[in-house]
C-alpha cells in the first residue's frame, strides 16, 4: 500500500507499509471480467441513480489502517492516510479539498475557504472563509479557527519538530509566517518572511491546515476557561492539554471535545484495540452531501484474505480486493461495482551516486547509463503480469496517470521505452563492449561523446547491486524482470532481498554514510504526491530523503523554484526535467489503495466522483445512500 | 520439592534476565533507533533528533537497557508508539482473546488426541487406524493458513454455517458465547493440534501396552476397559504432559497465522505490527512475556510429570 503524510512538498508515503504474507493465499478459478480502460481505470464508476434511502455504510479498512491519533494536528509517529483521510477528515475538513475525483486538484465546493489571494510581492496570503460552513454547536467556522489551528501547529513544533509529520524546518507552515491578523470573522491574512510559490503555499501549506473550534478547544483542561491562543504561553498549555486528549484513545467518542466538528460526520463509537468505529451524520454539516445521510461504520481487518473473505461474503458494503486477488474479480462482480486507478504518486528504484564499488558512482553519474537502465524496464509488462491490468505507468516523479494541471509532456509517453536493443545500442555508442548474458566492461575510457564517461577506467564491469524489500511481492516481481533483461544487455545486477523497515533504517539515513557502499540501487516502494508534485526533499543535493545523494544544479534550480518562485508551472518544469534526467528509475504505479482495486455494493450510489477518489484515498461516504 | 521449586525459580530469572539482555542489544544492534521507521522515511533530521531525545534514544544502550529495565522493574512496559497507547494496555485489551482461543483449542486437541492415539494403539494396523493416521498426516502437513483457508471456503463461504470471521465481540464473554463466529478458527488450531498429539500418544500408548503390567492386568482377568483407563491412560499420557506445558507460551503469546486470518485481534497480530513497525516496546515486552511463559511452561510440565509418574525424582 501507499501510505503518506499529507502536506507539503511531497507527502510521503510507503508502498511496502502493510501488505500481508497471508494475502497471497487466496485460491479461487474466476478469471478478471474488468478491463483496463483507455484512460488507465480498472473496472467503472456506474452514473449516480436511485432513490436516496439512509442505513449504516460499512466500509472495510486494510491492517494497519487503525487511527491513533484524533487532534487534527498529527504527530509524524500516527500519521497515516487512514487517520487523516478516512478518520479525521470526516469530522474537521481540511481547509481546501484538493482531491477531484482521480484527478489531483481542488474541489472547490469542499473547501471551507475562497481560494487564496496573494499580494505583496507572493509574502502575503489572504484567507477567505465561506459561510456555509458552522460547527456542530452552531458556531460559524471562523478565521480565528484557521489561526487556532496555526497558533498550535507553532506550539507543538515548539515542543517536537516530531510533533508533525510533514514539517520542514525553516519552509512553509510555521516557519515562514511572520504575523497573521484577522480582521474580520471570515478573514485571515498571513505576512511570510519572503515571496513563496503562490501555488505550493496554497496546495501544500495551506492545504494541510484542518480549522479547529477555537470557541470549544481553546483550554487548558476540560472545565477550564477559553484562553487567548495567540498567546504563545496559552498555545502551549492548549496545545499539552489536546494532545494528552488526543493521546486517551479510550474516550475517542465520549469525549465533549470532538463531538464539535464542521465535517460530515460525528464521532460515536471508537474501539482503541481494533480501530472499529461508528460515525453519525453531522446534522449541521454545511458542504455537499446525500440527503439522508447514512451512518458511517469503519470495519478494521487484520489481513486483505480476511477482508477480501468479507467481500466474497457479502458482509461490508464497501471495500478493496487486494492486487494479488485481482484474477479472482469475477467472484465478487455481481454484487459490488469495481474500480481501480493509482494514487498520484511514484514507485522508484533509487541510484546510489554515492557508491563507489566497482565505480558505480561514476558510472551512474552518466545520462546515457540511466537511460539505459530505463529502456530495460518493461512498464507495460509489469502492469500486465504482475498488477493484473491495475495500474498506470510512470517515467518520471510525476505518473502518467492520473493526470495533473502540473504534469509535463514527457510524462504521458515513455522517453525511454522498453527496448533492450536500444539499451544496448547506447551502450556500445559510449565504448562499452557489450557481451549478451555476460558482463559488459568499458572499452574507451575518456570524456568523449562515444566513451564510457569520467572516472570510469578501461575495463570497469557493468555489475552491480539492487536491494529491494520483499512486500508487496510486485516489487520483488519487478526487480527479477528488470535483472533479467539486463542481463541480456550485458548488466549484471546482483539481486538482494531486505524488508522496508529495514532499508529505510539502514540504507535510507542521508547522514549517516556508513553504508553507502552497500548498495547501488535500492527499491523500497514509493511515495505519493501531494496535488503540487515537487520533489524537494527527494532530489535536491541536500534534500532529508535524497538517499542516493543525486545532486544535479539545474533540478536544484528547478527544486528551488517550485517553492520561492511566482511561475506556476515551475513544478511542472521540474517534473519535466526529472523525468528527462531520470534521477531514478521510476516504476508503474499499482492501482491503490493497498495495492488493489475498490469496490461497494451496487445498492450504493451516490456522486461518481466519490467513488472515483476512493483511489486517492480519500473517503466521503456522505454524498452515498442505499438504493434499496 | 520446595528446594527444587526455588532453585528453579532463581534459574529461570537468570534465563529471563539473559533473554531480556539478548533481545534489548539484538534490536538496538539492528535498529540503533526506531525514529525513521516510526517517524516515516522522509522524516527530517531535526524531527529525527528530538524524537530521539524524547525517548531516549540519544543515550547509550546501556543506560537505555537500565532505564528500561529500571521502568520494567516498577511495572511500566513502555509507551507503543505507533498504537498511541501503553503497552501494558495493549496486552491488557487482548491477552484473554488470545488466552482463549488458545486454550480451548489446546482443549479440545487434548480431549481428542489422547483418546484417539489410544484407539489407534490399540486397534493399530486396522483400517481405523490407516484412516486416523493418514487425516493426521494430511493435517499434520497442511500449512495452518492453509486449512484455515479451506474451512473458511467450505463451511463460511460456501456452506453458510460458521462465520468467515472470529468474534468481534469486544468482550470474552460475547466471544466465548458466539460459536457461530468462533467455531472454524478453534477448529483450524484444534485439528492441527490433535494431529500432532495423537501420533505422540499413539506411540506411546504403543509402547505402554508392551509393559509388563498391562500384560499382568490382563492375565489378572481385569476387564478391557479398567486396563485402557486404569493402567494405560496415566501411562502413556506422560509425553501429553510435556507437550500441553510447552504448550503455554502458545496461550498467550497468541497464534499470529489464526488471528490474522480470522479477523481476530489478539497478542499474536499485535506482535506481529510491532514487528512491521519496529514498535520497540510493544516487541520487548512481548519477548519478554515469551520468554517467561516458556520457562514457566517447563517448570509446569515438570512438576506435572512428577505428580504423574512418581517414579521422576525432582533433582
Amino acid at each position: 500500500m501507499r501510505g503518506f503524510a499529507r502536506k507539503g512538498f511531497a507527502a510521503a508515503a510507503l508502498v511496502a507499509a502493510a501488505t500481508l504474507m497471508l494475502a497471497a493465499c487466496g485460491g479461487g478459478s474466476s478469471s478478471t471480467a474488468t478491463n483496463v480502460g483507455p484512460a488507465g481505470e480498472f473496472g467503472k464508476v456506474p452514473p449516480e441513480s436511485g432513490t436516496p434511502h439512509a442505513g449504516t455504510m460499512t466500509v472495510a479498512f486494510p491492517p494497519g489502517a487503525t487511527p491513533t491519533w484524533i487532534m487534527p494536528v498529527t504527530p509524524s509517529a500516527n500519521g497515516s492516510v487512514y487517520t487523516s483521510f478516512a478518520f479525521q477528515y470526516e469530522m474537521w475538513r481540511p481547509l481546501y479539498w484538493l482531491v477531484n475525483g482521480v484527478a489531483p486538484k481542488e474541489y472547490p465546493s469542499m473547501s471551507l475557504a475562497q481560494d487564496p489571494v496573494w499580494s505583496n510581492g507572493d509574502k502575503t496570503v489572504t484567507v477567505k472563509m465561506k459561510t456555509n460552513y458552522v460547527w456542530s454547536d452552531g458556531q460559524p467556522v471562523t478565521s480565528k479557527d484557521t489561526e487556532f489551528w496555526i497558533d498550535e501547529l507553532a506550539a507543538g513544533i515548539k515542543e517536537s519538530p516530531a510533533n508533525w509529520g510533514p514539517y520542514v524546518p525553516g519552509l512553509g507552515l510555521p516557519d515562514q509566517i511572520t504575523s497573521m491578523t484577522t480582521p474580520d470573522n471570515s478573514t485571515l491574512v498571513i505576512n511570510l518572511n519572503k515571496a513563496v510559490n503562490p501555488t505550493w503555499f496554497w496546495q501544500d501549506e495551506l492545504g494541510a491546515i484542518q480549522p479547529m473550534p477555537s470557541h470549544a478547544w481553546a483550554k487548558s483542561s476540560a472545565s477550564g476557561p477559553t484562553l487567548d491562543f495567540t498567546n504563545p504561553a496559552n498555545a502551549k498549555a492548549i496545545y499539552d492539554f489536546l494532545a494528552a486528549q488526543s493521546k486517551s484513545t479510550t474516550s475517542y467518542a465520549s469525549n465533549p471535545l470532538w463531538q464539535v466538528v464542521d465535517g460530515p460526520y460525528k464521532l460515536t463509537a471508537f474501539n482503541n484495540t481494533t480501530g472499529a468505529f461508528t460515525m453519525a451524520p453531522n446534522t449541521k454539516y454545511g458542504g455537499p452531501h446525500a440527503s439522508p445521510e447514512s451512518t458511517l461504520q469503519g470495519v478494521p481487518f487484520t489481513s486483505d484474505t480476511a477482508e477480501f473473505n468479507a467481500i466474497k461474503s457479502g458482509s461490508v458494503d464497501a471495500g478493496y480486493v487486494p492486487l494479488v486477488d485481482l484474477p479472482q474479480i469475477g467472484q465478487v462482480e455481481s454484487t459490488y461495482n469495481v474500480f481501480g486507478y493509482p494514487d498520484f504518486g511514484w514507485s522508484y528504484v533509487a541510484y546510489n551516486f554515492k557508491d563507489t564499488t566497482g565505480d558505480f558512482n561514476n558510472i551512474i553519474k552518466q545520462l546515457y547509463i540511466r537511460q539505459v537502465i530505463a529502456h530495460l524496464e518493461d512498464q507495460k509488462g509489469y502492469i500486465s503480469a504482475f498488477f493484473h491490468g491495475a495500474g498506470g505507468e510512470a517515467y518520471g516523479p510525476v505518473p502518467s496517470i492520473p493526470e495533473s494541471p502540473f504534469t509535463p509532456s514527457n510524462a504521458m509517453t515513455n522517453p525511454y521505452p522498453f527496448s533492450v536493443s536500444s539499451a544496448t545500442s547506447l551502450l556500445k555508442a559510449h565504448g562499452w563492449t557489450v557481451n549478451p548474458g555476460g558482463t559488459d566492461t568499458c572499452s574507451s575510457a575518456g570524456t568523449g561523446s562515444n566513451q564510457c564517461g569520467a572516472g570510469i577506467p578501461a575495463g570497469t564491469k557493468l555489475a552491480f547491486n539492487l536491494i529491494y524489500s520483499t512486500s508487496p511481492t510486485i516489487i520483488p516481481e519487478q526487480v527479477t524482470d528488470l535483472a533479467s533483461q539486463a542481463k541480456k544487455a550485458g548488466i549484471n545486477i546482483t539481486l538482494s532481498s531486505s524488508n522496508f523497515n529495514y532499508m529505510i533504517a539502514n540504507y535510507n539515513v542521508v547522514s549517516a554514510p556508513k553504508n553507502d557502499n552497500k548498495w547501488a540501487m535500492e527499491d523500497f516502494g514509493g511515495f505519493t504526491n501531494s496535488t503540487y508534485p515537487t520533489t524537494l526533499g527527494v532530489f535536491n543535493c541536500t534534500g532529508s530523503f535524497n538517499i542516493g545523494g543525486y545532486c544535479d544544479p539545474q533540478a536544484d534550480k528547478y527544486i528551488t523554484a517550485s517553492t520561492t518562485s511566482s511561475d506556476p508551472n515551475a513544478v511542472k518544469t521540474e517534473a519535466s526535467y526529472l523525468t528527462q534526467q531520470q534521477p531514478s528509475l521510476f516504476q508503474p504505479n499499482p492501482d491503490s489503495p493497498n495495492g488493489g482495486v475498490v469496490v461497494w455494493k451496487k445498492t450504493i450510489s451516490g456522486q461518481p466522483t466519490s467513488f472515483e477518489s476512493l483511489s486517492q484515498f480519500q473517503l466521503n461516504p456522505e454524498y452515498w445512500y442505499f438504493t434499496k | 520439592m520446595s528446594l527444587y521449586l526455588l532453585r528453579r525459580i532463581g534459574t529461570s530469572l537468570v534465563v529471563v534476565l539473559g533473554v531480556s539482555i539478548f533481545i534489548f542489544f539484538l534490536l538496538h544492534a539492528i535498529y540503533p533507533s526506531p525514529a525513521i521507521d516510526v517517524l516515516g522515511p522522509r522524516a527530517n533530521r531535526a524531527s529525527i533528533a528530538a524524537w530521539n531525545r524524547q525517548n531516549g534514544f540519544d543515550n547509550p544502550w546501556l543506560v537505555q537497557y537500565l532505564h528500561y529495565m529500571k521502568a520494567l522493574l516498577s511495572g511500566s512496559f513502555g509507551w507503543s508508539y505507533k498504537e498511541n497507547q501503553s503497552v501494558a494496555a495493549l496486552f491488557g485489551e487482548v491477552w484473554a482473546r488470545s488466552a482463549y482461543l488458545s486454550g480451548i483449542s489446546l482443549l479440545f486437541a487434548v480431549v481428542i488426541a489422547i483418546p484417539l492415539g489410544i484407539y489407534q494403539a490399540v486397534r493399530r494396523n486396522t483400517l481405523g487406524d490407516y484412516v486416523a493416521t493418514s487425516l493426521a498426516f494430511v493435517t499434520y502437513a497442511m500449512p495452518v493458513y492453509l486449512l484455515g483457508l479451506i474451512l473458511i471456503d467450505v463451511f463460511a463461504l460456501q456452506l453458510h454455517m460458521f462465520s468467515f470471521e472470529a468474534s468481534q465481540s469486544t468482550s470474552l464473554w460475547g466471544v466465548m458465547t458466539d460459536w457461530y463466529a468462533m467455531t472454524l478458527p478453534i477448529a483450524t488450531l484444534t485439528l492441527i493440534t490433535v494431529a500432532a498429539f495423537s501420533r505422540y500418544m499413539r506411540s506411546s500408548a504403543i509402547d505402554a501396552l508392551a509393559q509388563d503390567y498391562i500384560k499382568a492386568a490382563r492375565a489378572k482377568g481385569l476387564p478391557e476397559r479398567l486396563v485402557l483407563f486404569r493402567h494405560l491412560l496415566r501411562n502413556a499420557s506422560l509425553p501429553m504432559v510435556t507437550l500441553i506445558g510447552l504448550s503455554i507460551p502458545a496461550l498467550l503469546a497468541g497464534n499470529l497465522i489464526t488471528e490474522t486470518l480470522f479477523n481476530y485481534r489478539g497478542l499474536g497480530l499485535l506482535f506481529y505490527n510491532s514487528l512491521q513497525q519496529v514498535d520497540y516496546n510493544v516487541m520487548l515486552a512481548y519477548t519478554l512475556l515469551g520468554a517467561i511463559l516458556v520457562v514457566v511452561g517447563n517448570l509446569i510440565a515438570d512438576i506435572a510429570l512428577t505428580m504423574a509418574d512418581p517414579r521422576i525424582r525432582l533433582a
